[in-house]
């Protein structure tokens, strides 16, 4: 008994070194394999400094004529896509749920995790083909990536929910159809909502790059400032993306922080 | 109402779950119409089977059991559905879709007797929100239709409970242990409903219960149960504490009597 | 039934008003945004002809290409290793100093809560696109971008963990003479710790993802291949190149849960 009580700290404590040293190890070998010099190294940071002075000032004229509309077609692109993935991952989540689609959920579940698998600019590569050059991609390929994500999260608030109403509702003879509308939805609609806008906060940022395929939005505008090393053009875009996603952060946070409250 | 038929009957009913465990183990038994009958013995005796073998929410391995001269499907379907319908249940927590409104909850009550479109689309017909409403009169909670759920004390929750299954205009209610989250007080309000209820309408009840006392006080008819095996059955009038004895196994002890629990 | 009719009142007006504007919003963005991105329908339908020939073209994959993809593989993984852990050590102090039972001042917490957030609006190949122009292409841009972009990820969450200790282990090492530097370390990272680890695994499973696209900016790994074998229509090299990256993130993803699960 004693033991035991003083072998198991011990245990923990080298559980703990092993990892660090296994991460260390890694992360040694990493940065080796980069072939980075001591003489690069020690010239990156003043290198990284003199860049950044390029940056100013910001070229707010071309900002607000050139900039503002891409990250408004940003913002298009990602509302469109989580529309889509919204509409489609409401009834996935409900069939990926175990407690109430035991045998459906696993072919679900397995399907999402496909979804999600593939970063969305993977999508946007092949769907670029397919409908052409331009935001229309870009918001095909943001959905369905999102679908996969909301499908998970939305399968696990259905699955964390109490089924006592459920059994109330079969056992007063309704059908599983009404048991969905009457026990379910209710008790998962607040958080799936709340989970489609923090998804349409990161699908901003997602749709924000699409643009360096060619899948529109703001992405192309800086890859192209810098590569034509328009720095201070490149400024404006950082400067009114930073802008514009804090106000969508925050306004979405706090209806998102109410909805989950009322 | 049926003439001599009984309102329940099993023959030969057996439940054996999938782990192995006997929860009904031959039981014989008929119930009459209108019978306010307590079912008692200890946790495992198989209480809650036997009630929800009534409306199909356990089904049997073996033997019959027969509502108002109609067999139990032994299936989910549309059946079940039906036969569901003219039973009523009333559950140990309430089982209430918190989020909605108390008139809502009672409305999962007529879901059976509604078009499916309509109860789909909350476009409940006149008549069924009336029956709703009366039937929450009946629990004297009107007032508190359109409060949500959650907002209820759980006195006044078990009343919407039975307010639901009220709304069925069922042939049976069966309660399952439906005082045992309640405080003395509330119990026994919630206990002179049932009878009340009983009494007005005429509809058969079975409450499974574990207080002795109360078991006395409210029965009519008790039924006594002991490792999935009919152990007692007869008037309330005449049990006596040796037949408590025979039914537990072991003296009645105070956690067994709701007034010295207080 | 022949009792008179009870009269069901009628619920209390709903606020309809909130419920209206909502709804004529969200139906008005949509439109907006539809019309806005060129979203048709019968434009998909049409062009998945198209569609049907990219995929042709897509198969069967060129899997000859394989062994080509190992050592950019190997790069990918290398840089999401060393964004991983550069990012999840400095993402220590900004997320204490962003935690508001922990940090030294109002000021202090004020200005590095709202660095905390800035960093977390821009997306990872943003990042990139950065430090490619600063560092030049290649992996180097690539393990910086996404050390700043773990710093991000790990920063706001973990602050939120350590927002939620249990404040008397911290108040206890004061109490006994520690300084503020001992009451970090000693009451209150220790709490959060297993949080911090799973904060930290999630962070690079994000990592190995974003990595094997940095290419597509010139920051290394194994997009700089995908990008010139898309430039030059070999599709069914691509083929090949996303499935590798599928097969990659899923099997990192497994362990990560693996782990994670483990750890709770």
């Amino acid at each position: 008994m004693n033991d035991r009580l003083l072998l198991k700290p011990q245990r923990q404590i080298g559980w703990a070194s092993w990892t660090t040293f296994i991460v260390a190890g890694l992360f040694l070998v990493s940065v080796l394999a980069l072939d980075l010099s001591a003489e690069r190294l020690i010239r990156l940071p003043g290198q990284i400094l003199e860049v950044m002075s390029f940056f100013y000032p910001a070229d707010m004229a071309y900002g607000w004529s050139a900039v503002l509309p891409a990250i408004i077609e940003s913002i298009q692109i990602a509302w469109v896509g989580t529309i889509i993935a919204a509409l489609l991952s409401l009834p996935l989540a409900l069939f990926g749920a175990r407690t109430l689609f035991p045998r459906i959920a696993r072919v679900v579940k397995l399907i999402s995790a496909t979804a999600r698998a593939f970063p969305e600019i993977l999508l946007a590569i092949y769907f670029v083909p397919i409908v052409g050059l331009g935001p229309f991609a870009g918001a095909l390929a943001i959905g369905i990536s999102s679908v996969g994500m909301l499908t998970k999260l939305g399968a696990e608030v259905v699955e964390s929910i109490d089924m006592g109403p459920v059994e109330a509702v079969q056992a007063a003879g309704g059908s599983r159809l009404a048991a969905l509308r009457y026990a379910v939805l209710p008790q998962v609609l607040p958080e799936l909502v709340a989970h489609w806008l923090f998804r349409f906060e990161l699908n901003i940022r997602a749709s924000a790059v699409l643009g360096v395929v060619g899948a529109g939005g703001v992405g192309g505008v800086l890859l192209n400032t810098l590569r034509y090393q328009q720095f201070e053009k490149a400024a404006a875009v950082l400067v009114l993306t930073i802008l514009v996603v804090l106000v969508i952060d925050m306004a979405s946070g706090e209806i998102r922080r109410r909805i989950i409250r009322g | 109402m049926m003439g001599k038929q009984p309102a329940i009957e099993f023959e030969q009913a057996r439940i054996v779950y999938p782990n192995g465990v006997v929860g009904m183990d031959g039981l014989d038994l008929a119930i009459r119409p209108g019978e306010f009958v307590v079912i008692v013995g200890s946790s495992g005796a198989g209480k809650s089977t036997l009630l929800r073998a009534v409306n199909g929410l356990n089904l049997l391995t073996d033997g019959r059991v027969r509502v108002s001269g109609q067999e139990v499907p032994d299936r989910e379907g549309r059946q079940l559905r039906q036969l569901r319908k003219q039973v009523g249940m009333i559950f140990q927590d309430f089982r209430l879709v918190k989020r909605l409104t108390v008139m809502s909850n009672v409305l999962i009550g007529r879901l059976a007797h509604v078009p499916q479109w309509r109860a789909m689309l909350n476009l409940w017909p006149a008549a069924d929100r009336e029956i709703a409403y009366r039937a929450l009169q009946r629990v004297g909670i009107e007032e508190k239709a359109w409060t949500r759920a959650s907002q209820l004390s759980g006195g006044q929750q078990q009343r919407v409970g039975i307010a639901r299954a009220l709304a069925q205009e069922p042939a049976i209610i069966l309660a399952d242990e439906p005082v045992a989250s309640l405080d003395p007080v509330t119990t026994h309000q919630i206990m002179r409903d049932l009878v009340r209820i009983n009494r007005e309408l005429g509809i058969t009840t079975l409450v499974n219960l574990h207080f002795l006392d109360l078991a006395r006080e409210y029965g009519q008819r008790i039924i006594g149960l002991r490792h999935g095996k009919l152990v007692y059955d007869g008037s309330a009038d005449t049990v006596t504490d040796a037949d408590f004895r025979d039914i537990y196994g072991r003296a009645p002890t105070a956690d067994d009597v709701l007034e010295d629990a207080m | 039934m022949s009792k008179p009719l009870a009269v069901v009142p009628s619920p209390p007006p709903r606020n309809w008003w909130l419920w209206g504007t909502t709804a004529i919003l969200v139906i008005a963005m949509t439109w907006w945004s539809g019309v806005g991105i060129g979203f048709s329908l019968s434009e998909l339908w049409c062009n998945l002809a198209g569609g049907h020939r990219l995929l042709r073209e897509s198969w069967p994959p060129a899997f000859a290409f394989l062994p080509r993809l190992v050592r950019p593989f190997l790069e990918t993984l290398q840089i999401a290793i060393i964004g991983t852990v550069i990012g999840g050590v400095l993402a220590v102090p900004v997320a204490v100093l962003a935690a508001r039972n922990l940090t030294l001042g109002p000021m202090t917490w004020f200005v590095d809560r709202n660095f905390m957030n800035i960093l977390r609006t821009l997306p990872d190949l943003f990042w990139a696109m950065l430090f490619a122009t600063a560092v030049g292409f290649g992996p180097v841009a690539g393990a910086l971008a996404l050390s700043v972009f773990t710093i991000a990820v790990i920063s706001k969450l973990f602050s939120e963990s350590l927002e939620s200790i249990d404040m008397a282990m911290p108040e206890a090492v004061r109490a006994a003479g520690g300084n503020w530097l001992h009451m970090v370390q000693f009451g209150a990272l220790p709490q959060a710790i297993s949080h911090y680890i799973s904060y930290a695994l999630y962070a690079f499973e994000l990592n190995v993802r974003a990595s094997m696209v940095l290419g597509l900016v010139g920051a290394g790994g194994i997009g700089m291949i995908l990008e010139t074998q898309r430039a030059n229509f070999e599709y069914e090299r691509v083929t090949v190149i996303i499935l590798a990256v599928l097969v990659a993130v899923l099997i990192i993803e497994k362990l990560s849960e693996t782990l994670r699960r483990r750890l709770a």
